[in-house]
């Protein structure tokens, strides 16, 4: 089970989260046409290593959370807020 | 209110209960206009209680305060006039039940639920935090008489008897059922029933 | 001294307290403090079950949680539980247990034929037999293997089980897994220094290793009684860790002893869910077996198992035990059965010259050196064993009534593995330890490979160090400054995992799986530890191969001519040891399962006779009737189409938008504009999810300028309530809006039929409800019977309606009064079922319709998404697909028989290809005012072709009803009546 550092909170067990997509995403603009909203709603890189995501505290703050979790070891390098910019740490997956 | 050797105490009195929600950068003045009517208003996960409310802050620039009732959206109309332009005013009485639970095994009984440490040293008086207990959105309060849980009107009765089972094995015997059907089975007795 | 082997005082029993029970019916005593394995040696029983696959007479071979063998069958009052293990099991009055896998009875087994035919039943028999044909899965091979297959009896005792279980969530600063030296000096060190500390341990005791020596015997008593005076320090003990979760989360079960258990209303097990800041895994080491011929007997035991027996329970396990060992530390079994005065105690050592064997020649025991037993004499129980040089050769046999087996120490690695801990081979010991990241915690003691008590305590110490400093304690509280009785010195282990000679060597005693099976896994292509595990079932099931799984990884690596540091171990994953499905459930059981919504006047709607139906969480009125069939439904409906029905609405999601930019923000959020919305209306709005289709529908009104107020259906109100929280942080965090669920606040009414208006006019003053002052969608505050609280004119059933909003605590007083209002026109309350009568007769869509895969076009809505700005599931509502002319379109359909009914899921299929679907019904009712049954369906094309005549058909009920596809607006298309 994932602990998440909640910067509102502290840390909380997964539960109370849900789970919002990769945050790497950002909707395109109005006029970008179909291929980039096909990109945006479909294609995912389901990367082996750091990944950038979107959790929504539903059970606490009900703040979006925006964190770089490792999809194989699950370790959360950084927790930070919707409006935040993370970049991805350069190390491989492990 | 029903108590015994378990030393576990439940108390379920109404409040009123006003939420007030800051627009962006309005906190400040929210701060400031709830202070001259009287509230400090708490900093993120703490409780400050007083002779006549009770405020607490679970969700970032958010409050929550706690009045004894009042007339049907007094509290709120009052803070809605103060906070124009400033941020949502919401009258909540009936979104929230309040809970009173008290008695040295009282963090005993919640950890049964609560994910959250309840620990003396981890969750002090005058620490409030909003999480899950029994499936459902609980708010979570230490004050110095006890523990108070706020929960959705909706699944009051469900966390209730969660909370009453959870409690049983430390001894705690339930409370004779405040038989809140019989006021309304009255009701129907007047001739309102549906035939 | 109960029972005829009870040779001592046990450290746990208590001679003086008796305990009667039964196994297999035969009536037998034990003492308190007893397990069933040790009642059952005591009373000088050997033979507890037979074996899973070949019905092998097997017996007791560990005294812990690793046992492979004696699991039984616990006949309580809830009935029969499967799969106790007799070695952990307490002893208590009057238990009764039998043995698993046996029919008829334990000495004469039908299945035990199997062991005749063993060489026609290799491994992967059952994969190569039950192949083709393919229809003979379910009336033969299905029910054949079933019978065979599983290890004990399940009867119907959930239900009862399931009330005895609770979880407990705990946190602490170090969590310590095991109470052996090592982490009872950890546990020590780190409470001491104000450090909060939960240790826990499988074992009904503290001590670990040290309950087996007696010169720790000072040190452990001083060592716990000055745990249990540390406050911040929580010992746990019948406590097993069952899984590392990362993030310092552990899962573990507690078993409640009998007393506790009396205590807590019967309450049997606790699932605790840890969160420690850090771990430190003394989980001591395993002893495990050596793979020869007939090392399954009853009678053939782990050496390690005969110490606990006499140490813990006063137990010799055998009078003649012959021992069979290649390590010194194996040897302090033999020490103790001699000096327990058991006379005649032969050891025979794989290895030569070592130190132990040394001084067992000067106590007089009989030890043989270089050899190994190739051969256990005797059947169903040890009589002897046959041993030879290890090239086989000078073959002498020897009597035994016992044969205690040491194969070396497997360091107790899963946990840590589950953390992701690297194994290392570790020739000095023969086996792997496990190489913990130090972020995800430390390895203290035996499981570490640091085999001797005291280094064990040296070990612990430093690691509560290590762990001390990282938490802030740069210096530990002083210790207890204890002696160490100091470790013997030690020949080093000599290797030795099976040994081959005629007959069957089992790797692993639970499965039944020998190590000629391992051989043939890596023959037929299966030599990955992991496809050998998954090929033989080698280490599955409750014990986990703990006792066996090294060796057979021993000789999987042997076949593969490989080092078995390269081949190593399959990856141990949660759950360490079962666990009753009960624990996992812990208290939110039975009512408790998930929550229950209910309504602010669900008891009125109860004491009016209403039958509930779960709709989501929420309990809604269906009927208020107890009365089967469509009559009472119908009776509400028509009492809306005719005069006026009110309904309790109040489960509908209610979302408060206030802000500058709310107006702006819904509509991104909806498919249709609200900016243009004028203060004191609704409208209906549908919002889309970004893939283009739809999401939820609902009506949102303006109660001022920067305040809406947007209601969801009931089913995703906290789905719709994410999605715009989402929507508004992620996407247009540029938009200063406060969104708050205030869906409990408000009890919500509607009351609707043509007399409607007469009733809300008497319950509100403040409010002139003329058509032409509150028109169709109009929505203001006012007073009603008193209570402040909102008027909406909106309506589901396509009557004129008003809905009624008043705080959730004045619900009841209102609703008496719209019942006291409506008594002079007959008003009726009205369920679910009638609300959905009216809504299909009316052609509105609900979540039958708008199912996830429907688009706003589909359903009839095209025109109203917004050509120009912006809005969620614009680009992707326009791809082509979603505009094709054979989509399934939103249509009416009626029997043409009037008198034949229709069925939710029914196809639509052409009379002609009764097999191609073009549809289906998506919702269907008794009409109120058409004759006969109406329903709404999804058909290909549907919007174009309504003068068809298509069939639709319900295989299930076997019925193909001939129906005409009409406008899914069936009661009052011009909407005359909602405007009147």
């Amino acid at each position: 089970m994932l602990r998440i550092r909640c910067p509102w909170c502290g840390e909380r067990d997964e539960t109370e989260f849900r789970y919002r997509g990769d945050a790497s995403q950002s909707r395109p603009a109005a006029d970008a046409g179909l291929e980039a909203f096909s990109a945006y709603v479909y294609e995912r890189k389901n990367p082996r290593g750091w990944h950038l995501e979107w959790w929504l505290h539903v059970g606490g703050c009900r703040r979006l959370l925006k964190l770089v979790r490792h999809t194989l070891t699950h370790e959360i390098r950084w927790v930070g807020n919707a409006e935040d910019q993370a970049s991805l740490p350069r190390e491989p997956g492990r | 209110m029903p108590g015994n050797a378990s030393g576990l105490h439940l108390d379920t009195s109404a409040s009123d209960i006003v939420e007030i929600a800051a627009l962006r950068g309005r906190a400040p003045d929210v701060a400031r206009i709830a202070l001259e009517r009287g509230v400090q208003l708490p900093a993120l996960g703490r409780a400050v209680a007083a002779a006549d409310h009770l405020a607490l802050c679970v969700r970032p620039e958010r409050w929550l305060i706690l009045t004894p009732p009042a007339s049907v959206g007094a509290s709120a109309a009052a803070w809605q006039s103060a906070c124009v332009g400033l941020g949502a005013v919401l009258d909540l009485s009936s979104a929230l039940s309040t809970l009173e639970f008290s008695g040295s095994q009282a963090r005993e009984v919640l950890v049964r639920s609560c994910r959250i440490d309840l620990d003396a040293q981890a969750f002090p008086v005058g620490t409030a935090c909003a999480t899950i207990m029994a499936q459902v959105a609980v708010i979570l309060v230490a004050l110095g008489s006890g523990l108070l849980l706020l929960t959705p009107a909706s699944t009051a009765r469900h966390f209730h008897e969660w909370l009453l089972a959870a409690a049983r094995p430390l001894g705690f015997e339930p409370p004779s059922q405040r038989n809140d059907a019989a006021a309304s089975d009255d009701a129907v007795g007047c001739g309102d029933k549906p035939s | 001294m109960q029972g005829p082997a009870r040779i001592a005082e046990g450290l746990l029993t208590d001679a003086a307290r008796p305990l009667g029970f039964r196994f297999d019916g035969q009536r037998m005593q034990g003492v308190a403090g007893d397990t069933l394995a040790s009642a059952l040696l005591a009373n000088g029983r050997r033979l507890v079950g037979r074996s899973f696959k070949y019905h092998r007479p097997r017996g007791i071979v560990t005294a812990g949680p690793e046992e492979p063998c004696a699991l039984v069958d616990v006949i309580g009052a809830g009935g029969r539980e499967p799969n106790h293990l007799a070695t952990t099991l307490a002893l208590y009055q009057d238990l009764v247990a039998e043995s698993q896998n046996r029919w008829p009875s334990l000495g004469f087994d039908v299945m035990a034929l199997n062991d005749r035919i063993a060489r026609f039943i290799p491994a992967g028999f059952y994969y190569k037999t039950f192949m083709a044909p393919g229809w003979a899965w379910e009336p033969l091979y299905e029910p054949l293997i079933r019978h065979a297959a599983g290890l004990g009896r399940l009867d119907a005792i959930v239900g009862e089980h399931a009330a005895l279980a609770e979880t407990v969530h705990d946190h602490a600063d170090v969590l310590v897994v095991g109470a052996g030296v090592a982490g009872l000096t950890a546990a020590h060190r780190l409470g001491a220094s104000g450090l909060r500390v939960v240790l826990a341990e499988q074992d009904t005791v503290l001590g670990g290793g040290a309950l087996l020596d007696a010169r720790w015997a000072e040190w452990r008593e001083t060592t716990c009684d000055a745990l249990a005076g540390l406050p911040r320090v929580h010992c746990l003990a019948r406590t097993t860790v069952l899984g590392a979760y990362g993030h310092g989360v552990f899962a573990a079960l507690e078993t409640l002893a009998g007393a506790d258990a009396a205590n807590l209303g019967r309450l049997r097990e606790r699932l605790r869910i840890i969160r420690a800041r850090r771990v430190i895994f003394a989980t001591g080491a395993i002893e495990r077996l050596i793979a020869f011929p007939g090392n399954d007997l009853p009678g053939v035991m782990l050496a390690g198992a005969a110490l606990g027996y006499l140490r813990r329970y006063g137990v010799a396990v055998g009078r003649q035990p012959a021992f069979f060992l290649n390590t010194d530390q194996a040897y302090e079994s033999v020490f103790a059965l001699a000096g327990a005065g058991i006379e005649r105690v032969g050891v025979i050592d794989v290895r030569s010259g070592s130190l132990a064997a040394e001084r067992a020649r000067v106590l007089g025991i009989e030890v043989h050196e270089g050899v190994v037993v190739e051969a256990v004499i005797g059947r169903g129980a040890v009589g002897g064993v046959r041993v030879a040089n290890r090239d086989g050769s000078q073959r002498r046999e020897f009597e035994a009534d016992s044969l205690l087996i040491s194969g070396g120490y497997c360091p107790a690695t899963a946990l840590a593995s589950q953390l992701g801990a690297a194994l290392k081979w570790q020739d000095a010991i023969a086996a792997f330890t496990p190489e913990l990241a130090p972020a995800a915690g430390r390895v203290a003691g035996a499981a570490r490979g640091v085999f001797g008590l005291a280094a064990a305590a040296r070990n612990g110490e430093a690691a509560a160090r290590v762990i001390g400093a990282e938490l802030g304690h740069a210096s530990l509280a002083a210790g207890l400054e204890l002696a160490l009785p100091p470790d013997a010195e030690a020949t080093p282990i000599g290797a030795l995992w099976e040994v081959q000679a005629r007959g069957k060597a089992f790797v692993d005693l639970q499965n039944d799986v020998t190590a000629a099976d391992v051989r043939l896994a890596q023959l037929e292509g299966y030599e990955h530890v992991e496809h050998m595990k998954r090929y033989t079932t080698h280490g599955m099931a409750t014990d986990q191969g703990r006792i066996g799984g090294l060796v057979g990884s021993a000789v999987l690596a042997q076949a593969r001519g490989l080092p078995l540091a390269e081949v190593g171990q399959p990856k141990a994953r949660p759950y360490a040891q079962p666990v009753p499905l009960a624990a996992l459930a812990g208290s939110e059981v039975r009512q408790h399962l998930k929550p229950k919504r209910r309504l602010p006047l669900h008891d009125w709607h109860e004491a009016a006779g209403a039958s509930f139906v779960t709709t989501g969480l929420w309990l809604r009125p269906l009927v208020y009737s107890r009365q089967s069939g469509w009559q009472p439904v119908l009776r509400e409906a028509r009492a809306v189409r005719t005069s006026v029905g009110v309904t309790d609405v109040s489960t509908l999601g209610k979302i408060d938008v206030q802000g500058p930019d709310a107006a702006k923000f819904l509509d991104f959020i909806y498919a249709n504009t609200f900016s243009t919305l004028a203060v004191g209306r609704s409208r209906y709005g549908i919002m889309l999810r970004e893939d283009g289709m739809l999401l939820d529908d609902g009506t949102t009104s303006r109660l001022a300028q920067q305040h809406f107020l947007v209601t969801t259906t009931t089913a995703n109100a906290a789905a719709v309530l994410e999605h715009i929280e989402f929507h508004l942080q992620a996407v247009c965090p540029q938009f200063d809006v406060l969104l708050s669920d205030v869906g409990d606040q408000w009890a919500q009414f509607a009351i609707a039929g043509p007399r409607s208006r007469e009733v809300v006019t008497a319950l509100v003053a403040d409010l002139d409800l003329s058509g032409q002052a509150f028109p169709f969608m109009a929505a203001s505050a006012a007073t009603i019977a008193g209570v402040a609280g909102r008027v909406f004119r909106i309506s589901f059933s396509g009557e004129l309606a008003y809905e009624l909003a008043v705080p959730a605590r004045h619900g009841l007083q209102v609703w008496l009064a719209v019942l006291a209002a409506g008594r002079p026109f007959g008003i009726r309350p009205y369920g679910l079922d009638a609300l959905n009568t009216l809504r299909i007769e009316k052609g509105h869509v609900t979540g039958a319709e708008m199912n996830g895969n429907t688009s706003a076009d589909d359903l009839g809505f095209g025109r109203m998404l917004k050509p120009q700005a912006d809005f969620i599931g614009r680009e992707l509502s326009q791809r082509a697909g979603l505009h094709a002319p054979d989509r399934l379109q939103l249509v009416g359909v009626r029997p043409v028989n009037r008198k034949r009914r229709l069925r939710n899921g029914a196809h639509l299929v052409a009379a002609k290809a009764r097999t191609v679907s073009l549809g289906y019904v998506t919702s269907s009712t008794p009409s109120t005012e058409l004759e006969g049954w109406v329903g709404l369906a999804l058909l290909e094309g549907g919007r174009h072709c309504r003068v068809q005549r298509l069939l639709a058909s319900s295989p299930v009920h076997n019925e193909a009803t001939e129906v005409e596809i009409v406008s899914p607006h069936m009661i009052d298309p011009e909407n005359v009546r909602v405007r009147a």
